[in-house]
């Protein structure tokens, strides 16, 4: 592995998404010009960083630069997927997934020290110490005693998909009925058309990726929408946890179809203000989600059989 | 096509089909049975499954055989009132047993050779589940002598149940004749077997492999070997409960310089310190796997079994039950695989199975060739073609049910 780290960090990566969704939320369409002092201001960041951050939209060729200074957005931001910040070669970001990849796995054990990880990545002590600073941020590891620090291995366990599902279940459909809920008019007009263009597909030419950003993207917008900053506090943290975790399991792309449509159906009722409805189709949404698949069977295994007796 | 098709389904694969977007129809189970002792059970079987081909017999196929003649007759009724409630055109039978139900239904059936050809007996071929080469021998009748003895009871009960219901009994062991409108046979021509009595290709279509779709899989990153050949590790979702065994494979795998995918079903967390070479799930969409790898080490379920052939991917089969014995027999006589014993195995000889296989350039040739004929025939569109055949046959409601 690698041990330099480059000079692109995931925070940049971080920046140039937003860049893409604040694109997207004001309609901009494939050739305006992005304005980097216009896009200081709505990120709050100062000019160098959004410059960083146009680089690499740059480098992935979804802006391009204009021959009179500047650049130009090259794509529908609608239409594609989240930016990936685990670059080949971007050592922190690398070892973090290094670690989640090899937690989740079984490969290590959920109690570590930097001085452990650096011998066995061959990466600075500084590399790993950055990763566990972003696994902290994400609620995926927390500092332990001495020089410990403990990965949060339920939170990517074979039970963790279903103990989400069963958390949502509780907290999802009551953000949406909360009395100060409100409504992102933008970003659910921008989600929509995101959701519009996956519901053109098929399930040959289903695009995986942009479902996952309209995935995230939706479920965050009504944990942000709420009116209630602990409980949004709780589902954000929960929904980048849940980004940042190896996928859980293989959905096919007939279900994620399905989840689409599902997600059109509680965003209308969302715009038309039927919040008691849109929680109750989002009840409906999370346990369809469950994925239902037997977890055994065969010949000769008993009608009968239980695996809660385990 | 313009026919509907629907599932019906024991609860305990609920879910399956709709996964895929098709209607699913359960037979509902009977909750006030007590739950079965899990780890009773786990025992009872790990034991027999230790056991050969013969000594299963009496452990575990006669015990299998009354578990289902049991379901049989449970879910009839039931059973008779859905079919009643579906009307279907054509019923699609993918089991071992008759229901009565659909026998008398009023429509025609097709039957899905779920299991190993044996499944259809001939002079010339071993017995079903006896693992007996192909060559006869005294062997095949002292097993076929001690089958009708383990099964005669459950035969018993099951003649009686089909004489109640207006059908005449089955041969002796038999649970489930060829249907007089059809049959489907997966069995590609690179492992069929010799017969005497030749079956009527009107009746026995053979599909040359029926291998569903799935989205493409992406191989998840390994900590080490990231391009070296991948092998698959599944032995479905029952076998996977030999998690001892498959620690000890584990260790054999760190040393080797290839990458294995595991398929841990829901023992997955019972596994800790996974080396960098070795990828533990709980589920894979198995023909996209089976397709990416080099080496597909199962236990001889035919499904698995075909599946490999499909892809052209050579086949290491480790059977514990069932025509897994049978697939693992075939797999060495026919030269698209090896058959290892699923216990007793030394880490050199697992080592050895596994680097033969994988360095085996004139059988993977030999099996992509294979391969190649096996996608052109198309198993699965001809499947539905014949069952549509026989289903226009009669007038149509436009719905046809695979029970």
């Amino acid at each position: 592995m690698t041990p330099e780290p480059k000079r692109t960090n995931f925070r940049h990566v971080e920046l140039a998404q937003k860049i893409l969704d604040v694109a997207g939320e004001r309609g901009m369409a494939p050739g305006e010009r992005l304005a980097e002092q216009a896009l200081a201001s709505l990120c709050n960041v100062s000019r160098t960083p959004i410059r960083k951050a146009l680089q690499i939209l740059a480098e992935r060729e979804l802006v391009t630069a204009d021959a009179e200074g500047g650049y130009l957005l090259a794509v529908d931001p609608a239409a594609i997927a989240r930016l990936e910040d685990t670059a080949e070669g971007d050592g922190e970001s690398e070892i973090y997934a290094a670690i989640l990849r090899d937690l989740a796995a079984g490969r290590i054990a959920e109690s570590q020290t930097v001085a452990a990880l650096q011998r066995r990545y061959e990466v600075s002590r500084q590399t790993v110490q950055n990763a566990f600073v972003k696994l902290a941020e994400e609620n995926l590891a927390e500092r332990g005693s001495g020089q410990q620090w403990l990965l949060k291995h339920f939170a990517i366990s074979g039970d963790a998909a279903a103990k989400s599902y069963e958390f949502r279940l509780a907290t999802e459909p009551l953000a949406l009925t909360l009395p100060e809920f409100k409504r992102d008019i933008p970003a659910m007009t921008a989600l929509r058309q995101s959701m519009l263009i996956l519901r053109g597909m098929n399930e040959t030419n289903f695009d995986r990726k942009l479902f996952d950003r309209t995935d995230y993207d939706f479920h965050l917008l009504i944990a942000r929408s709420c009116g209630n900053p602990f409980m949004a506090e709780t589902l954000t943290n929960h929904h980048r946890r849940r980004r940042a975790s190896p996928p859980a399991g293989h959905v096919n792309a007939f279900r994620l179809m399905q989840s689409n449509l599902e997600h059109i159906q509680i965003l209308e009722q969302i715009e038309r203000g039927q919040m008691e409805l849109a929680a109750d189709l989002m009840r409906v949404h999370i346990q369809l989600s469950q994925s239902q698949r037997p977890r055994l069977a065969g010949r000769g295994v008993p009608p009968a059989f239980k695996l809660v007796v385990r | 096509m313009g026919h509907r098709p629907v599932f019906i389904c024991h609860p305990g694969f609920s879910g399956v089909f709709t996964e895929y977007g098709f209607g699913e129809y359960q037979l509902g189970d009977d909750t006030s049975a007590p739950a079965t002792d899990w780890n009773d059970f786990i025992e009872r079987h790990q034991d027999a499954f230790r056991q050969s081909p013969f000594d299963q017999l009496q452990s575990y196929v006669g015990p299998t055989w009354d578990a289902i003649v049991d379901t049989a007759i449970r879910v009839e009724e039931p059973l008779r009132q859905l079919v009643a409630r579906l009307k279907p055109d054509v019923i699609v039978l993918d089991n071992v047993v008759m229901f009565p139900a659909i026998a008398n239904a009023g429509v025609p059936w097709v039957r899905v050779v779920s299991c190993a050809e044996t499944e259809i007996p001939d002079p010339l071929m071993p017995p079903y589940l006896s693992g007996c080469s192909e060559t006869p021998g005294e062997e095949w009748e002292r097993f076929s002598a001690r089958y009708r003895e383990v099964t005669a009871s459950a035969h018993r009960r099951f003649s009686a149940f089909l004489g109640q219901s207006g059908l005449r009994p089955p041969p002796t062991s038999v649970f489930l004749e060829p249907s007089p409108y059809l049959n489907l046979l997966l069995a590609p021509k690179i492992i069929r077997r010799k017969r005497r009595n030749v079956l009527d290709e009107e009746l026995f279509v053979f599909l040359d492999g029926c291998v569903r779709h799935e989205a493409p899989y992406v191989s998840p990153r390994f900590a080490s070997h990231n391009e070296a050949p991948l092998a698959l590790i599944s032995f479905g979702s029952l076998g996977a409960m030999d998690v001892a065994m498959i620690k000890r494979m584990i260790e054999t795998f760190s040393k080797l310089p290839y990458r294995f995918l595991i398929n841990a079903g829901h023992w997955r967390d019972d596994y800790r310190d996974v080396p960098d070479n070795v990828f533990i799930d709980d589920w894979f969409p198995q023909p996209s796997v089976v397709e990416q790898a080099s080496l597909f080490i199962h236990h001889g379920g035919n499904n698995s079994f075909c599946e490999a052939l499909y892809f052209g991917t050579p086949s290491i089969i480790m059977p514990y039950c069932w025509d897994g014995h049978d697939n693992a027999r075939r797999a060495e006589e026919t030269g698209v695989g090896l058959h290892l014993d699923r216990y007793g195995w030394s880490e050199n000889e697992l080592a050895s199975a596994i680097t033969s296989l994988m360095d085996d350039a004139a059988m993977r040739a030999r099996l992509k060739d294979n391969a190649i004929s096996m996608q052109k025939a198309a198993g699965v569109k001809r499947a539905a073609e014949a069952i549509l055949k026989v289903a226009t046959t009669m007038p149509s409601t436009g719905l046809s049910v695979k029970a």
